[in-house]
């Protein structure tokens, strides 16, 4: 299937979240998204999890005859397919380019820069030496496959376990599991791709680009290295111009982020170490929790709400001020109160004022909830109109009836305006609100 | 700041008792749909074993001895005279390509294009060269399906002053068999936007211009702000057809209107909630179905 393209409206607005520095998912410039490892029952098996984007790798070994040009040395080879379910837009013969460049990426990283000590793999010189094979299968695609898969090909590599052999003379003999323990390969140095997004020709750049912001990138940096520093692959594509300056910042950044991912490499593997060595339940089905639909669960995420308060205010600046609530009951006698006086009786000039508040359907619904308190007691009347007849006097009482508790206990209320609130409305100069009486019409 | 939580809550099916005059035959892939030889095949069905068994999940159809089963979510299956919304995703040689969620990119020829100043002339190498000033990767069209190829893709043109490229408003994406095929599907609501209920599940509302302006020809798209209350009703109307579209409600001009006075009570927000989308849809039907009968 086609990718969906990209509207322009929300293009202009990835970028320009960017510019104010903001990501969509609340990280910083230079942030990772959560890596998550676990492994699986067989040695050499693990999932790497880089927010949504989630990589398989698998690790096998097989004895077979050299290459005749390295005759002593091991083979190596690695495999990375971009599986259907990672995205719709790959299909079985689509995405050849994208699959050459990650493929070519990953060869380099871990061949080129000799991670593994492919001497150690010889058995009999010329004849006999391991294959190990590397397979990384792309299960979700959220943008950074490469980060991903080249975490889950070190991280594979070193929790892989070869079965032991030994050579006597002539003789080799392979032993099974069950006989000696497998032993680890042997590893140097763990390299890790660390990918640049620029945007803008250069101007932004950032860390651990997602699928949203690859779409818009206008070019990407890769740097592979490891944590002693040294670089084992850089490659920049997109053809930006990249200044000196930005590509040395941004091994900088490359060197403090491999330090941190190889620690947490680090201490997974010790833990599921760890967990095999004390017998505990270890393997895929303990490590990744189940997903269900009906469970609601979300990950926190971080939100900077710190300019939400300066934003507050301006809205509270331009808004017009409340009208004035009285909030001190006053108490007539002992079981009648009065909160506020109520608005004013609309019921007379219904239909005059019914073209205009069509006018104002559209009026500002901010203001409604500072007159809702005024509000709620015409809301009273409607509903209170189904048990009891209201005495609803137009504005002709001046006085206030007060109902003695004990003879009439249900509520009634009268609406009067007293002289109080006719000099209160005429000082008032702006409109009053007309509601609409959606409800008195059913 | 105010939140609102909500918990979860089981949805409630659609009931059926409202003015359902018949039964739909409704079939899901390998169902038989009937074991009479004498029908003839149509789309969506296949003959396997004497029986005639239906390949996609919607409702049989029946025309004389023609069986066909539509099924309810597809592609656009692209018809001579419909109406288009597409997204441009290609310029090439002499035509472009559009988005209009079908199977196969649909196509814009040059030809089916009108000129700006509407001249006609056949259209120079001058005119390839400023394909790109016309219409670019990412604008939005409104146009028509003049023929329909072989394998199914779809040649669009816009040869009349009310097709071309979409201005300011807001595109809303639904299935297409939800749409139901009227006369116009340019329609002035009175609430006050303008939406284009395109026959490929692509729904367009826009503020209404205030006066049609002729010699464009439908290329200078308006990018004047637009004002408060035009983005409200816009944006009120764009909520009420997401829900009319989750009660799997038919779109037309007259619904998607009901719907937006039925929703005038509550806050542009709350409309997307599960439980006023049921109240306000249910009020909708319920005036539709006085409306008719």
């Amino acid at each position: 299937m086609k990718e969906t393209p990209l509207s322009n409206c929300e293009r202009r607005f990835l970028l320009r979240a960017i510019e104010e520095k903001k990501r969509l998912d609340g990280r910083q410039t230079y942030d990772y998204r959560n890596i998550k490892i676990s492994f699986g029952t067989d040695y050499g098996c693990c999932i790497v999890e880089l927010g949504k984007t989630r990589v398989l790798g698998q690790v096998s070994c097989e004895l077979v005859s050299p290459k005749l040009n390295r005759a002593t040395e091991g083979i190596l080879f690695f495999n990375l397919e971009l599986s259907q379910m990672a995205a719709p837009a790959f299909e079985p013969g689509r995405q050849s380019d994208l699959l050459v460049k990650l493929n070519r990426l990953l060869e380099r990283c871990l061949r080129n820069s000799k991670c593994i000590d492919t001497e150690s793999l010889c058995v009999v010189a010329g004849e006999k030496v391991w294959q190990i094979r590397v397979d990384l299968h792309l299960l979700n695609h959220d943008g950074n496959i490469i980060d991903a898969a080249s975490i889950a090909a070190i991280v594979a590599l070193s929790h892989f376990r070869r079965p032991d052999v030994s050579v006597q003379g002539d003789e080799v003999t392979l032993y099974t599991p069950e006989e000696r323990d497998p032993v680890p390969l042997s590893i140097h140095h763990m390299p890790i791709c660390v990918s640049f997004a620029f945007f803008q020709q250069g101007t932004y750049l950032l860390v651990d680009p997602n699928e949203r912001e690859e779409r818009v990138m206008d070019g990407l940096l890769v740097i592979a290295m490891n944590k002693h520093r040294e670089i084992c692959t850089i490659q920049s594509s997109g053809g930006i111009m990249l200044l000196k300056d930005q590509v040395l910042r941004c091994s900088k950044i490359a060197g403090v982020k491999v330090a941190e991912i190889t620690e947490l490499i680090q201490k997974a593997l010790e833990n599921d170490q760890k967990v095999r060595k004390e017998g505990g339940k270890f393997g895929f089905a303990e490590s990744i929790a189940n997903q269900r639909i009906t469970a609601f669960k979300m990950e926190k995420a971080p939100i900077d709400t710190s300019d939400v308060e300066e934003k507050a205010e301006e809205i509270i600046a331009e808004a017009e001020p409340p009208s004035e609530v009285v909030s001190k009951p006053v108490l007539w006698t002992t079981g009648t109160a009065q909160i506020g006086e109520g608005i004013e009786n609309f019921w007379g000039d219904l239909e005059d004022s019914g073209k205009e508040d069509e006018d104002e359907g559209g009026s500002d619904e901010a203001i409604i909830l500072d007159s809702i308190k005024m509000d709620t007691g015409v809301e009273v009347t409607n509903i209170g109109s189904q048990d009891a007849p209201i005495v609803l006097s137009d504005s002709e009482e001046e006085e206030m009836i007060i109902l003695e508790p004990d003879k009439n206990p249900k509520k009634i209320r009268t609406q009067t305006i007293s002289a109080k609130q006719e000099k209160a409305t005429n000082q008032v100069k702006k409109p009053v609100k007309k509601r609409k009486k959606k409800r008195a019409a059913n | 700041m105010a939140m609102e939580m909500r918990l979860p809550v089981a949805r409630k099916r659609l009931s059926e008792s409202l003015g359902r005059e018949s039964k739909k035959h409704l079939v899901v892939p390998g169902d038989t749909i009937t074991t009479d030889t004498g029908f003839m095949r149509g789309h969506g069905t296949y003959m396997g074993e004497e029986k005639l068994i239906a390949s996609v999940a919607g409702s049989v159809e029946r025309v004389n001895k023609l069986i066909c089963v539509k099924a309810l979510k597809t592609r656009y299956n692209g018809e001579v005279g419909d109406i288009v919304v597409g997204r441009i995703t290609e310029v090439q040689q002499k035509r472009w390509k559009v988005e209009t969620n079908s199977r196969l990119d649909s196509v814009l020829l040059l030809s089916s294009m009108n000129l700006p100043g509407g001249e006609l002339r056949r259209r120079s190498a001058e005119d390839e060269l400023a394909m790109r000033g016309f219409l670019q990767e990412g604008d939005l069209i409104s146009a028509e399906v003049q023929a329909v190829f072989s394998d199914g893709a779809v040649s669009l043109h816009t040869r009349s002053l009310k097709y071309g490229k979409l201005g300011q408003g807001v595109l809303v994406q639904v299935s297409p068999s939800l749409v139901k095929r009227q006369k116009t599907h340019f329609h002035d609501l009175p609430c006050g936007a303008s939406v284009i209920l395109g026959n490929n599940g692509f729904i367009w509302i826009y503020p209404t211009p205030e006066h049609k302006e002729e010699d464009a020809g439908g290329f200078i798209a308006n990018l004047e702000p637009v004002s408060l209350a035009d983005r409200e009703v816009i944006s009120r109307l764009r909520n009420c057809i997401i829900s009319l579209v989750t009660q799997r409600m038919m779109l037309y001009d007259t619904s998607i209107l009901y719907c937006y006075e039925a929703s005038l009570p509550h806050q542009i927000k709350d409309i997307l909630k599960p439980e006023i989308m049921e109240e306000i849809v249910m009020e909708t039907r319920q005036r539709l179905l006085e409306q008719e009968g």
